[in-house]
This record gives structure tokens, sequence and C-alpha cells, in this order.
């Protein structure tokens, strides 16, 4: 299985991402810059975190335009793993790719820190090494986390099991319902505030997001090498 | 084209035969008049004024399919046309109110009116130019209810295209006058003049009135006025300056406006009930093909704004490049 690492100017968690999916899961990696035309080659896509062109307008506003996005739509309509994360999950509700939008924090500040997730839907192809209702604990560092919707989407969200994750004990950012991390109807494309890449192994001070990509590719390799 | 006899001659303009019996001569004159004739005055250039402000309006209308007598522009105070019976009838459509409209039905000037209306008035100076309604046009036998149905189409015809001309020149076209007349075959044709003699023109921003109540009411130089109107009219709008404002939604908690509300009233502006931050932009946009509200729109839709949490709201100014 070969990951996609979407690099877009002012990402910087592009070589955190590398790396988890690199040296951590074992999976084989590429950078892809912003203006890539083709997403082909690869079986599961990765927008990481950062301030892609300085969050100008809104985060993830102008990033959204970007050539390789186009790609990253062909992706998600395609069923490849679509993972957005902090600044990526922020890029995929501009795309449309996901429904709502972020607000700044509640308390205005940019929150960098360890929080602990609740797993809300370990029946994705994102969460299934996890067990139901643990709980994790995973960093967050944003200023722009509060997540955003109407009361219509958040049924939807609710009745189709579309919350993966949630802040457990105490909410950081004041979003919506709790919520810190939710996939698409279709179970494909996940956005997370949260980042699973900088929690992948217990040097770094715990690995709770390695089975995050674990489940990745253990669904692909369910799909794809059943056979071999 | 040779000038020929003086045919006629009214209170603004001479008309002269040429040799094609088909076409007459038209000269402006520079004498100003108000109410029926009592009010009477020779202003200097007031001839060259309306001769090219008809010129340039007629031009427009057909450029954009309204057909009237206008031929040509022939020098600054002359202009060939085509040689029509004038029906005796003003033909006047009001966007808001003013002048004998505001007078006689007591509503208050400048009020915009729900939608355009047209009246018609006898042209007749001995009478004083009486309001008309349809019956009498049709037992004076001026017109019947078919060419009443035509004056009042085109009138209208003509308020739509003036009126969106004059709003990209930043001026309201406030009411205006209109005569028709008809040719050798009878068919009815858009003629006499469009100028600030016939228009109410006011700014659309300061209220400035650019047109003959500058004279009927002694409110300055009516030169200046109808230099302003022949200025902006020659002008080509090139760009249009755009203030886009967003906000988030009123449903949507806005953290930051709270915050700054509670500092307001910690500073004792305990008056203050809600805040709301935004963003303001400004744009300037070329003119082009697609209207420029639908551009704007468009833009705000697509990248300025996010529906989902913002509301945004804009405004277009027209600009003309330096």
């Amino acid at each position: 299985m070969k990951f996609a690492v979407i690099v877009f100017p002012g990402s910087n968690c592009d070589v955190d991402m590398y790396h988890a999916v690199k040296d951590e899961l074992g999976a084989e990696v590429e950078y892809v810059w912003h203006d890539r035309k083709s997403l082909d080659k690869f079986d599961g896509i990765l927008l990481p975190g950062g301030f892609s062109y300085g969050d100008y307008l809104r985060s993830g506003a102008i990033a959204r335009f970007s050539n390789v996005m186009k790609e990253v739509v062909k992706a998600a309509e395609a069923g490849k793993p679509v993972l957005g994360v902090c600044n990526g999950f922020q890029i995929l509700l501009e795309a449309g790719l996901l429904p709502g939008a972020m607000k700044r924090n509640e308390s205005l500040k940019f929150i960098c820190r360890s929080v602990e997730l609740q797993v809300e839907n370990n029946k994705t192809m994102f969460s299934s090494a996890y067990e139901s209702n643990e709980v994790i604990t995973i960093p967050i560092a944003h200023g722009e986390g509060n997540y955003y919707c109407d009361e219509e989407t958040l049924a939807k969200l609710k009745a189709n099991n579309q919350i993966v994750f949630t802040y457990s004990g105490s909410n950081p950012n004041g979003s919506l319902a709790d919520i810190a991390g939710i996939i698409n109807e279709k179970g494909n494309v996940l956005g997370m505030m949260p980042h699973p890449e900088r929690a992948v192994d217990e040097l770094l001070g715990g690995a709770d997001g390695l089975k995050l990509f674990q489940s990745i590719v253990k669904q692909w390799r369910e799909a794809h090498v059943v056979n071999a | 084209m040779e000038k020929g006899t003086l045919l006629y001659e009214g209170k603004a303009k001479k008309v002269y035969q040429t040799n094609n019996d088909d076409i007459v001569w038209i000269e402006y004159k520079d004498s100003a008049t108000a109410f029926n004739g009592e009010k009477k005055a020779s202003i200097a250039g007031k001839g060259r004024l309306n001769n090219e402000i008809t010129s340039l309006l007629f031009s427009k209308l057909q450029a954009l399919g309204i057909d009237s007598h206008f031929i040509k522009k022939l020098s600054a105070t002359e202009q060939l046309v085509k040689k029509v019976e004038i029906i005796p009838l003003e033909t006047v459509v009001r966007n808001f109110s003013a002048g004998s409209f505001a007078k006689r039905l007591g509503v208050e000037e400048g009020a915009k009116l729900a939608r355009p209306i047209v009246e018609f008035y006898y042209k007749d100076d001995a009478l004083g130019d009486p309001l008309l309604i349809e019956d009498h046009i049709e037992i004076l036998q001026l017109a019947n209810s078919d060419e009443v149905a035509i004056l009042k189409e085109k009138a209208l015809q003509v308020n739509t295209v003036l009126s969106e001309l004059f709003k990209e020149l930043g001026i309201r076209l406030v009411d205006f006058k209109l005569e028709f007349g008809k040719d050798e075959n009878g068919n009815i044709l858009l003629a006499d003049e469009i100028s600030p003699d016939t228009c109410r023109l006011w700014d659309d921003k300061t209220n400035e009135k650019l047109d003959k109540d500058v004279f009927r009411r002694d409110l300055g130089n009516l030169t200046d006025a109808y230099e302003t109107i022949l200025a902006r009219l020659r002008r080509p709008i090139s760009m249009y300056k755009v203030k886009v404002f967003v906000t988030l939604r009123e449903s949507v908690l806005d953290p930051q406006g709270t915050v700054v509300k509670n500092s307001l009233h910690s500073l004792n502006y305990s008056e203050v009930s809600d805040v709301r931050i935004g963003k303001y932009m400004e744009l300037t946009i070329d003119k082009s093909d697609r209207p420029v509200d639908e551009v704007v729109k468009d833009m705000c839709e697509r990248l300025l704004a996010n529906v989902v949490i913002e509301d945004y709201r804009y405004e277009i100014e027209e600009a003309v490049a330096q």
C-alpha cells in the first residue's frame, strides 16, 4: 500500500506524517507537492497539518483550489482512504468532502497539548484497530478547531455514526458535540483535529495514533491482498 | 444634405427642411423655459449640451435595439432626424415621486414608486399641458387604444434601458418625458429629445439635481449640471470598486465578538448588546462581459465567504480608470 503526503506551501506536519507512515507503520510513502496533477499511483491520501497558504482568508480556503485537490476529490470518489489532520481536516471541510466548518477556538488561544479522545465508532477503515469507546491520548495543536455544523447536519452525523472521535472529559476548543473527528457518509474520508502522526512512538510520549494508520493498512490488505 | 427653409420653431428647437422629404434638420437653441413658458432665459451652451446628450442617448438606445427618429449628429448644436408627425402627447415615466406627481398626490419627493408608472399629458401650451386619462386620449382622437398600449410599452422599454445606463453613471433616473411621432408608414417612433430638459436626474449619492429643476428652482448653474451629465455619459466605466463584508452567521456564536463585547462592558459600555467580528475586503474588478453583480456573488459563494458559517454582503461602485 502506497501513501501520498500532500504538501502545500505552509504545511508543517508533513515530515511527521511521512515519518509515522514510513518508519513506524512501515509502509511506502511519498511527498506530493500541491501542483501534482495525478494521484493514481497512490492507495491512500494524507493531508497533513500546518498553515497552508498562511491560513489566509480562512484555514484551508485557498488550498482547496490547488491542482492536487481535484485529484484528492477523485481519490475520495474512487473510495481510497483520505485522511485530513488538523489543517488537512480544515481543507477537507472547505473542499466540501466533509460537512461543516471550523471556527476559532472558544478561548481564542492556540492550544498545544495532549488530550483524551473517545473512539465513538470503531467500525471504520480508520479506527478498526481500536476498541469501541476506547479512550486514547493524542496531541492537539490548533487555533481553529472549534467544529461547527447546523443541527440538521449534526443529526445526520449522529444517525450515520459519522462521528469517529470525540474529546473525552473536557472539550478544549468548544467544538459542537465534542467532535474531534468525523468521517464522510461513504466511510473513506476522515477529518480530525488531533494529530495521530505525533503519537506513534512511546519515546514521544505515546503511540495511540499508530493504530489509526494500522487500521487503514489492514482494511486495504483485506480488500486487495486477500488472495496473495 | 442641405439645410432648407425653417419649418417650425419651438421653445427649444428649430426644425428645417432638407433636400430629402423624409429627413429634417434640427437646431437646438440656447433658450430655457419652465412652467409652461412663464419662466424664460437664454443660457449660452444649453443648445449644445442638449444636442450632445440627446445624440449620445439616442445612439445608445439604438445600439440596444430601441429605434428613434435620430439619424446623426451634424454639429455641436445640430442633428439630422427622420421626419415624423409628432403625436400631441407627452409620455411621462416615473420611477420616483417628484414634480407634479409629488404635488398632486402628496407623495414625498424622492420616494421610490413600487413600479414605474406611465402618465400622458396633452401637448397644448394654451391649456397648460394637462394630465390625460386614457379615455381623454381616445375621445380627443389623439391616439387609439392600441397606440396608447404601444406608447406605454415603448416608454417602459426606454425606462429599463435608461435607468440601468444612468445607474452605471451614478445617476438616478427619477422621471422623464418622451415624445413619439409617426413616420410616413404610420409606425410609431421615439422622437424629440432625451436630455436633462426632459428628465429628472439626481446624483445617486448626494441627491444633487442635475436637470432642469436647477433652472426651475434656481438651484445653481444649469450648464454645470448638464456638463456633469454629459461628462459622465462620455466617460466609459472601466472598472468597479467592490467592498465585501463577511461576518459569522447570526446563528453561529462568534467567540471573538463575545470577548470584545465583554471587554467593552468592562469599559462601561454596557449599552453594547452584541458584537460580531468579520472581514472587510476591497476588490477592484475590471469591467467584463459578465455582470459584475453575478461575478461578485459567485466569488463570495465560492471563496470569499464560507457560507456554512458566514454571511456576506457587498457594495459595488463604478469607477473610471485614471
